[in-house]
């Protein structure tokens, strides 16, 4: 079965097989006539797949009378938080996100910016599938596709919501690994904008993907090494599109993803107490923070569209997801490593302490991932069968908002399909290595059954 | 009746009306099916002005990269002038993206072999197969090749024409040219080149935006405004040309259209009086290229309509010149395609070197009348119309490669279906108009009573 995955995400799917230009025509069109044909932003991230995409998003998207922005290489929440500068009705980001070089993927955003909801991607998907789409005739097409540098103006925004005194006082050593991706254009400008003294490695759009665009420790080990070389205060990792944020510490020791969400939330909630927004597969370390601030978590299905709209909806301080995506509202609902970085920064500059120092009083969990490739005609009736048979068995707590999450004083863990890949996500987590294991082993015997 | 259809593919290329049939997916598709026809190789691209171009061009670009192709991309720019740049980079094949002559809702792609030329008939029906198997070559996304914006292109379309016919020579004055560039992709190069020979440049029509001021083709009755310029100003001739300056036409100094049949004829005047060897015209090119051709005591030969048709026989022939009676100049010393900048520049020469205005060259010339009308015609029934305008004329001399071509005592006549629209045309030509309108008119109601049973 060769990999093709349509859904609320957007489509996805690996360049010379299943991710043609016909099929990247046919969801430009349908986008464009889901948005009554009006302003869209595109931007793109750096794989060699881009130009391909791109221009075959620009056709459908002018054949469907769009009148097209282009805003070239650019960090997907870069081109968020242009749609409303530009009064655009929608934007499309080229990037396969954290999935390797060969995948690529259309991602969604409305006219606030944010991805589209469940609701309104399955309306996207009729169009598409109907395959009716608007057309715009000689003399209405556009002629001219114009151009607009979103970094700038994300620049802009950042530098106005942070106290980039306080930050610039304290000349930080940065070390940052672009993975030679849309943030290559941002970081390190973002960060010389803060005085910092920036070790940037892997910053040329250009050039390939050093390691996996998915900033987890198993990918860190260049930066690590920067840290501990230049005596960094911090290492930040980004993924292709500018999402997901993973941290080193001044120790140069890389931490979990899952700690990005729960260091920017204590950060945050120490200054500004209120309500947090993260998914059900995030760590319980979310509520223990929380409680310590007196403040509430609102726990979504897993997706950032989901995120995005509850954080608006209970007016949430932070938000984010155990992937390394953090959403700071000042900026924008919607995951934002730059964000997350000038936060991360702020406070540090604020509280003067050292990463590591607050990293090791964060709540301690064991999490352990794991997944389990299906085929995709399968996943459903496999999960299907696991969600009977807790449901017989009727012990433990479980949730069905989101596959199934089975809870225990001591424990949980969570089994549901990916939203990007053919495969089925198990996660568990526990006080203790052990205890983690069992959860994840048991969960996956059922499947398997 | 049915419909008759907007779109129109055929071994002439894709053509289709936007915002109707010719839509992305399709265009995108016939991209892969020629990156795949050409083995992934590199590919020079070009457009006209359309308002179009741009949709279509990165639907193309989308369909060329993923097949594995690199892509040069020479934005606006004559067809031509993508053909000569196949040659100059030694590119695989090349894409214009030009409906010609069509109104301003059609566009198209062109298809050009690795050596300038259009597609021949052969190469086209493997292209067809091709797209309509569907199995196109698709490249992961480390193999794409890159897309390559190249300016310099028209420079280097100017130098080679200047390269090989010169400047014109010093004369008394400066000749002076009224141009009308039908605010097409000469708009772009043609005063240009112009100003480079050395002549003075009055032009209209030249802002590149494809909204037509005029219908396209560059035909007596479309050029009532560079008739008047040329007037007005005093100039020594008009130039005309379509949208992607393929094609030329010529109004003389008395500010009258010699007929775009005419271009060619010039073309050809000048060019045998440097150089002996065999033209080649289409059989709806008029007779009076004969006359010039014997003048010089060179063999002329007729090739079936099309550009791919006269290029192939004048490459079979080694012709120094030939060409369509469309305004289609070929010179294959500077370019084997229909350029409407090298007629330019060979009528220019011949005006300067001879010292002559047109109008007493035309003089000289054998002076034929043509009339050319078309009517529309489902396609299933253009054989029918053949079939019985043959038997009607069946004790005439007859020419059938390409339609139906009759030779009368005083005249002739030629029938035949469009290879691109779904219509009939008819071409008469005589030593007078009222002769030529007559012939015309006889064939026309034969054809329409016709299609009328």
């Amino acid at each position: 079965m060769k990999p093709l995955k349509i859904g609320i995400s957007g489509v996805r799917g690996i360049v010379g097989e299943t991710f043609t230009p016909e099929l990247v025509v046919g969801f430009a069109q349908a986008f464009g006539t889901y948005l009554d044909s009006g302003r869209i932003l595109v931007c793109r991230d750096t794989r060699p797949s881009g130009p391909m995409v791109r221009s075959a998003v620009l056709a459908g998207l002018i054949a469907a009378g769009c009148e097209v922005i282009d805003l070239g290489i650019c960090p997907t929440p870069s081109m968020q938080l242009a749609v409303k500068w530009l009064g655009a009705q929608g934007g499309v980001s080229i990037t396969g996100g954290h999935n390797p070089a060969p995948w690529n993927a259309l991602k969604f955003a409305r006219s606030d910016g944010l991805y589209l909801n469940t609701v309104q991607a399955e309306e996207l998907l009729d169009i598409y599938h109907q395959g009716e789409f608007a057309k715009a005739d000689w003399e209405r097409i556009q002629t001219k596709i114009e151009s607009e540098d979103a970094i700038s103006h994300h620049l802009e925004v950042l530098k106005g919501a942070f106290d980039t005194a306080a930050i610039r006082s304290r000349h930080f050593t940065v070390a940052v690994d672009c993975c030679n991706g849309a943030c290559s254009l941002l970081s390190p400008r973002w960060l010389a904008e803060l005085g910092c003294v920036v070790l940037a490695i892997n910053d040329d759009p250009s050039a390939p993907f050093p390691h996996s665009p998915e900033p987890k420790p198993e990918t860190m080990a260049q930066l690590r090494a920067v840290v501990k070389a230049g005596h960094a205060d911090i290492g930040f990792a980004h993924d292709a599109d500018g999402e997901r944020l993973g941290i080193v510490g001044e120790t140069g020791e890389p931490y979990s993803e899952e700690l990005t969400l729960a260091l920017a939330a204590e950060m945050r909630l120490s200054e500004n107490s209120g309500t947090v927004v993260t998914n059900i597969s995030t760590s319980r370390a979310i509520d223990r923070i929380a409680a310590g601030h007196g403040a509430s978590v609102v726990r979504t299905p897993v997706g950032q569209a989901y995120i995005s709209e509850a954080m608006v909806e209970h007016q949430a301080v932070i938000g984010g997801e155990g992937n390394g995506g953090v959403a700071v509202p000042e900026i924008q609902p919607t995951h934002d490593s730059a964000a997350t970085l000038g936060l991360i920064l702020e406070s540090l500059a604020k509280s003067g302490r050292q990463v590591s120092d607050l990293i090791r009083r964060l709540p301690q969990y064991t999490m352990l991932k794991h997944y389990v490739p299906v085929e995709p005609n399968l996943i459903h009736s496999l999960l299907q069968g696991l969600r009977d048979e807790v449901e017989r068995e009727g012990a433990a707590e479980y949730d069905l908002s989101d596959g199934i999450k089975i809870s225990w004083p001591d424990g949980w863990v969570h089994v549901r399909a990916s939203n990007t890949e053919s495969m089925i996500r198990i996660i568990a987590e526990a006080e203790n290595a052990s205890r983690t294991r069992d959860l994840l082993d048991w969960a996956r015997d059922r499947l398997k059954k | 009746m049915r419909a008759i259809p907007t779109l129109k593919i055929s071994i002439s290329g894709v053509r289709g009306v936007i915002g109707d049939s010719l839509t992305p997916t399709l265009l995108t598709r016939f991209a892969q099916a020629f990156g795949t026809y050409v083995g992934s190789g590199t590919i020079v691209i070009g457009r006209d002005t359309r308002t179009s171009g741009e949709m279509v061009r990165q639907a193309v670009v989308a369909g060329l990269l993923s097949s594995g192709c690199r892509v040069i991309d020479l934005d606006v720019c004559p067809v031509p002038t993508v053909q000569l740049m196949v040659r100059h980079r030694r590119a695989q094949g090349g894409i214009a993206i030009t409906a010609s002559h069509n109104p301003a809702e059609w566009n198209a792609l062109k298809f050009v072999g690795s050596d300038g030329l259009f597609l021949g008939a052969g190469q086209a029906r493997e292209l067809l197969d091709i797209y309509h198997q569907g199995e196109y070559t698709k490249v992961a996304g480390a193999e794409m090749r890159t897309f390559e914006p190249l300016t310099g292109a028209l420079d280097v379309h100017i130098t080679t024409i200047l390269g090989t016919l010169g400047p014109l020579p010093p004369g008394k004055r400066k000749l002076r040219v009224a141009l009308d560039a039908c605010n097409g992709a000469g708009s772009v190069v043609a005063p240009r080149l112009l100003t480079a020979l050395g002549a003075e440049v009055i032009p209209i029509n030249t802002t590149p935006n494809g909204i037509f001021p005029r219908p396209a083709e560059p035909v007596a009755e479309n050029l009532s405004d560079l008739c008047q310029t040329v007037k007005r100003q005093g100039a020594d001739l008009g130039f005309a040309q379509d949208m992607d300056a393929d094609r030329l036409a010529v109004v003389s100094d008395q500010g009258e259209p010699i007929g775009e049949d005419y271009t060619l004829v010039l073309a050809t005047q000048y060019v045998l009086g440097k150089e002996r060897g065999p033209v080649v015209a289409n059989l709806s090119t008029t007779h009076a290229l004969e006359g010039v051709a014997q003048a010089f005591g060179c063999p002329l030969f007729r090739s079936k309509i099309g550009e791919a048709n006269v290029t192939e026989r004048m490459q079979r022939e080694g012709a120094v010149i030939g060409g369509e009676g469309n305004g289609g100049v070929i010179y294959p010393r500077i370019n084997f395609a229909r350029d409407s900048l090298v007629g330019m520049a060979l009528i220019l020469h011949l005006l300067a070197e001879s010292g002559r205005s047109i109008s007493e060259m035309l003089a000289e010339l054998p002076r034929y009348y043509m009339v050319k009308e078309k009517l529309e015609c489902p396609s299933h029934k253009i054989g029918e119309v053949l079939k019985l305008i043959r038997r009607e004329y069946a004790e005439h001399q007859i020419d059938l490669r390409d339609g139906v071509k009759v030779a009368l005592a005083d005249g002739w006549f030629h029938v035949r279906g469009s290879n691109t629209e779904p219509i009939i045309r008819v071409v008469a030509e005589a030593e007078t108009a009222e002769r030529a309108k007559q012939i015309s008119a006889t064939v026309f109601e034969q054809v329409r009573a016709i299609l009328s049973q």
